[in-house]
């Protein structure tokens, strides 16, 4: 996500969006539509999903504007909206999600060999998307949305510790269907 | 510690979002937002003519306002000496004056009348609400207010001596108008174009299949 001053640059089309100015939502909307849409892309992984979540989080983040006191930046304020409703989107379709400790402990082996020398963008990001929900999510909230581990156990209703492991659990996951890839290819 | 695989993510951070939502998705939010409150409120109005000329009605029309302030000022100044020294003769005269004041003036309202005309019927051709905008209410108070300023003007340009000034301030007003329309096309042209894309899309698809 592009790095902006938000105090400065968009506390005024904020103040604007307040009053319900449309075109000053715009403005908003523009700016952030396409890394909260990613954002949203990479934990429901689903894009129809994704655009149901992406609207119902402006809806409300512009709904619910007076309650955003800039304490944080407006886009990590937005951030965790999407987020949260991208989650609750993912509960809603599966029940998988609940039991994250259950899920597929026992088929990851313990040493996968590290050569990311070879490693692609698309390549990672296709294998992310292949992961289960319960690993892409913690997995994606700390390698890409910066989150850390008691952040994620915040977010997910978990404990710090389940996020540690359930990271480290995705991360071996990840680089195992990552090496099928590249025998696929 | 960072190891390899956190180190490729931020590196490559800004590749890894690849998705974009669907152009029409905002016509969805829009429709779901509340309309837009606090129009009462609304004094001042910007108006964005591209980057260069960025100016605020508001205080334009401070500008406007005192210097018809300073015109009617000197020319009652002007009136009530002339009628101190001349008398009731003046009064006649005066009337008469005011055809030969600006002969200019009818074919340049004329002219501009045409224009402003051309452009609200091509406004009033675009469906507002289906293109999501609401700012129609703005756009009209807008025009209003020039209204109500040209009519004042005019007024002014029989009263006053400074006839060249006015008739400046008059074209100005006309063409502040023409400059409102033309960046609401603009933007509603954008919004048409966008949705035509979205249109034209599933039509396409048809035909390649017949």
């Amino acid at each position: 996500m592009k790095k902006l001053s938000y105090q400065d640059v968009n506390h005024l089309v904020i103040d604007r969006c307040k009053s319900g100015d449309h075109r000053a939502q715009y403005e908003l909307y523009k700016l952030y539509a396409k890394a909260m849409f990613n954002v949203s892309m990479r934990i429901t992984n689903d894009y129809t999903e994704a655009e149901d979540v992406l609207q119902e989080a402006f809806v409300s983040a512009f709904k619910n504007l007076h309650g955003y006191k800039a304490e944080a930046s407006f886009g990590s304020w937005l951030k965790k909206i999407v987020i949260n409703a991208s989650i609750n989107a993912i509960r809603k379709r599966r029940s998988e999600l609940v039991p994250l400790d259950e899920q597929q402990m026992a088929d990851v082996p313990d040493e996968v060999n590290e050569d990311y020398s070879e490693w692609q963008v698309d390549k990672v990001r296709r294998a992310i998307q292949k992961l289960p929900d319960g690993y892409r999510v913690v997995l994606t909230l700390y390698l890409l949305e910066g989150y850390d581990h008691s952040e994620i156990g915040e977010i997910m209703g978990i404990t710090e510790s389940t996020s540690k492991s359930q990271y480290s659990r995705a991360r071996k996951k990840l680089l195992e269907i990552m090496k099928e890839a590249q025998f696929a290819n | 510690m960072k190891d390899s695989l956190e180190k490729f993510v931020q590196n490559n951070r800004e590749e890894f979002d690849v998705f974009e939502p669907s152009p029409e998705l905002w016509q969805h939010i829009c429709r779901e937002l509340p309309p837009q409150a606090g129009k009462k409120e609304a004094k001042v109005i910007n108006i964005k003519l591209g980057s260069v000329a960025n100016f605020s009605t508001d205080h334009f029309f401070m500008r406007v306002a005192a210097a018809i302030l300073l015109l009617l000022g000197c020319g009652l100044t002007l009136v009530l000496v002339k009628q101190d020294s001349s008398g009731a003769s003046t009064s006649i005269a005066s009337v008469q004056a005011a055809n030969n004041v600006a002969p200019e003036l009818p074919e340049i309202e004329a002219y501009y009348a045409s224009q402003i005309e051309k452009k609200k019927t091509e406004l009033s051709e675009y469906d507002l609400k289906i293109l999501g905008l609401d700012e129609q209410q703005v756009i009209d108070n807008e025009l209003a207010r020039l209204d109500s300023s040209y009519v004042h003007l005019k007024k002014q340009l029989y009263t006053t001596p400074n006839t060249d000034e006015i008739v400046a301030a008059l074209i100005q007003n006309l063409q502040i108008r023409i400059k409102v329309l033309n960046k609401q096309l603009e933007v509603l042209q954008n919004l048409k174009n966008v949705n035509q894309e979205l249109i034209s899309e599933p039509k396409n698809d048809d035909t390649t299949n017949a």
